[in-house]
């Protein structure tokens, strides 16, 4: 053992009550599963509303039905038909809507699921909106933001959404605040 | 609203401050040392240094009855200090943790306190006269990370304790011989030491940063790092709360609150001022900042002769000085205390921070 490093030992793994060695989902709150069918199921009754012209409508539902439990591609799904709703808001209407929603019962929380997936669109490759997602390169760590790395696959066509989600964001932060932000990197519930 | 009384005592973090309770002494944490100030007229005049620990003091607080300071470390230790003829003598508390000790609070009855560490225990200690020490027992199961802040109940038997595992606890502390066997109350009937009696987490799950309970000791509040103040008001033991109310905020997280009678809530963070919380169990709301807004010296700092500006240009490239906050703290607030309570109401209450003030407000 002379030779053994012991700086370098990780101590925790011998602790039995180290937290190293407890799984930490014991400590959060469980997540519903939802599988891909049901998250296809509501996208297209999302595209449904947004096609009647309902975009606030569609951007709650999309909101409030965040996939939690869903598996990658289920979550990716989820995300492109958000950043299909973003897209097709106008400029001017974002702040009287952000507002609205931040107003109403529950607003907060919503505004919380938006800011999770501006991240997460500005960390993920953008693609062509239509195809159904599930073939695209993912991020590699579930995190769903500060990956810049996954961004390199771009191209030209990721300027155009990407100034989407940072003028969402800019108008996102003025009606919700820092806390958002803040919550959004403390929150264990990825979409 | 008068305007606040503004201590700076030195260009270093403040990790924790403790008025005496003639508010004629204030103990502020700053390195390894406790430094002792007393009032003289307006100001602060340094008049001791409590040294021992050989790690950054994380903790201080004055018992108000006793007058003995407890301090605690990051070197695992915490000491009882109390006068003497000769200073400052201090008393090593043995607390048996092998990591860092975060936070110290006397309870109410002032014969027993509790350490907070990062060994995932909270060291309940009181004083042995057998063996002329302060002994320790150990609040352990089901805390899954490290203690970051106490709050004690006004019994001394109960205490909350947040910690960074997303949790707030309610723990009894009942120790035979030192405590008096509480009144029932809605946390519980009987009440053995280690007994939990509320466990509560936020959706967000952000570690806890700051817990206080309300002055009656019937509700709970407790801040995180999502940015968030929940406040929980449970119904009876075993039983689920009567209401939890989570609140979301647009500013950055609190670390510290403390209750204003049993309608509103002082807390204060990285946001380097207090806000005001009031609300019931319906639901609460931020009502404002604790900051008078157009403080007397603020608009004279402004007021610049152009001379002064094409100077300010020509020195800096700018004509403004835009590195001072329209706060009155600098930086983050880590602590703030009531100061001057009359009737369950604070009418004063005290704050220190990152940035070496302390700040005495009047609500």
């Amino acid at each position: 053992m002379a030779t053994a490093n012991w700086r370098t030992i990780n101590i925790d793994l011998l602790d039995p009550d180290s937290p190293s060695n407890f799984s930490l989902t014991s400590l959060l709150p469980t997540l519903a599963p939802v599988s891909l069918p049901e998250v296809q199921n509501l996208s297209s009754q999302i595209r449904q509303l947004l096609r009647g012209g309902d975009t606030e409508g569609a951007l709650r539902g999309a909101l409030e039905n965040a996939p939690y439990g869903g598996d990658a591609a289920a979550k990716d799904l989820h995300l492109q038909t958000v950043s299909e709703i973003l897209q097709s808001i106008k400029q001017s209407e974002m702040s009287p809507l952000l507002t609205r929603i931040y107003t109403s019962p529950g607003g907060p929380e919503t505004l919380d699921v938006l800011m999770k997936y501006l991240y997460k669109g500005m960390s993920a490759p953008p693609s062509a909106p239509g195809s159904a997602g599930g073939s695209r390169s993912l991020t590699p760590q579930a995190t769903g933001f500060s990956q810049i790395g996954g961004r390199v696959g771009g191209g030209e066509g990721g300027g155009q959404a990407m100034s989407v989600l940072l003028s969402w964001h800019e108008k996102l932060v003025e009606v919700a605040g820092m806390g958002c932000i803040v919550r959004v990197m403390t929150d264990r519930r990825t979409v | 609203m008068a305007s606040p009384e503004v201590h700076h005592l030195f260009h270093h973090p403040i990790a924790d401050h403790s008025f005496s309770a003639d508010r004629k002494a204030l103990a502020v944490a700053r390195d390894n040392n406790v430094e002792l100030y007393t009032r003289s007229g307006s100001k602060f005049t340094l008049q001791d240094e409590l040294k021992g620990h050989d790690k950054t003091v994380t903790s201080v607080d004055i018992a108000p009855t006793t007058g003995r300071i407890v301090t605690c470390s990051q070197d695992r230790n915490a000491y009882v200090w109390e006068p003497s003829p000769t200073g400052w003598k201090p008393t090593l508390v043995l607390l048996r943790i092998n990591r860092a000790a975060t936070f110290v609070r006397w309870s109410p009855s002032e014969a027993k306190f509790a350490v907070g560490s990062g060994a995932r225990v909270i060291a309940v200690c009181y004083f042995e006269s057998e063996n002329d020490w302060w002994v320790s027992k150990h609040l352990k199961k089901p805390i899954r990370s490290t203690i970051t802040a106490l709050a004690w109940h006004p019994n001394s038997v109960l205490l909350a304790a947040g910690s960074t595992d997303a949790h707030a606890r309610v723990f009894s502390s009942f120790i035979k011989g030192v405590d008096e066997r509480p009144e029932g109350s809605v946390w519980g009937e009987r009440l053995p030491f280690g007994t939990v009696c509320g466990e509560y987490l936020n959706n967000e799950a952000g570690w806890v940063h700051g817990v206080a309970f309300s002055p009656s000791g019937n509700a709970l509040a407790f801040t995180a790092h999502d940015s968030s103040v929940t406040v929980v008001y449970p119904s009876g033991p075993d039983e689920p709360p009567r209401a939890v109310v989570s609140l979301s905020l647009q500013v950055l997280p609190f670390l510290s609150l403390i209750w204003n009678g049993e309608s509103e809530i002082i807390a204060a963070g990285y946001d380097c001022e207090a806000y005001r919380l009031q609300g019931n169990e319906q639901g609460w709301q931020i009502v404002g900042s604790m900051e008078s807004k157009g403080r007397p010296g603020l608009g004279e700092m402004r007021e610049e002769s152009a001379l002064n500006m094409f100077r300010q240009m020509d020195l800096k490239g700018k004509s403004k000085d835009d590195t001072q906050l329209k706060t009155v703290h600098q930086n983050t607030i880590a602590t703030i205390r009531a100061y001057d309570v009359a009737g369950g109401n604070v009418k004063k209450f005290s704050s220190s921070g990152v940035d070496g003030r302390v700040v005495i407000w009047s609500t």
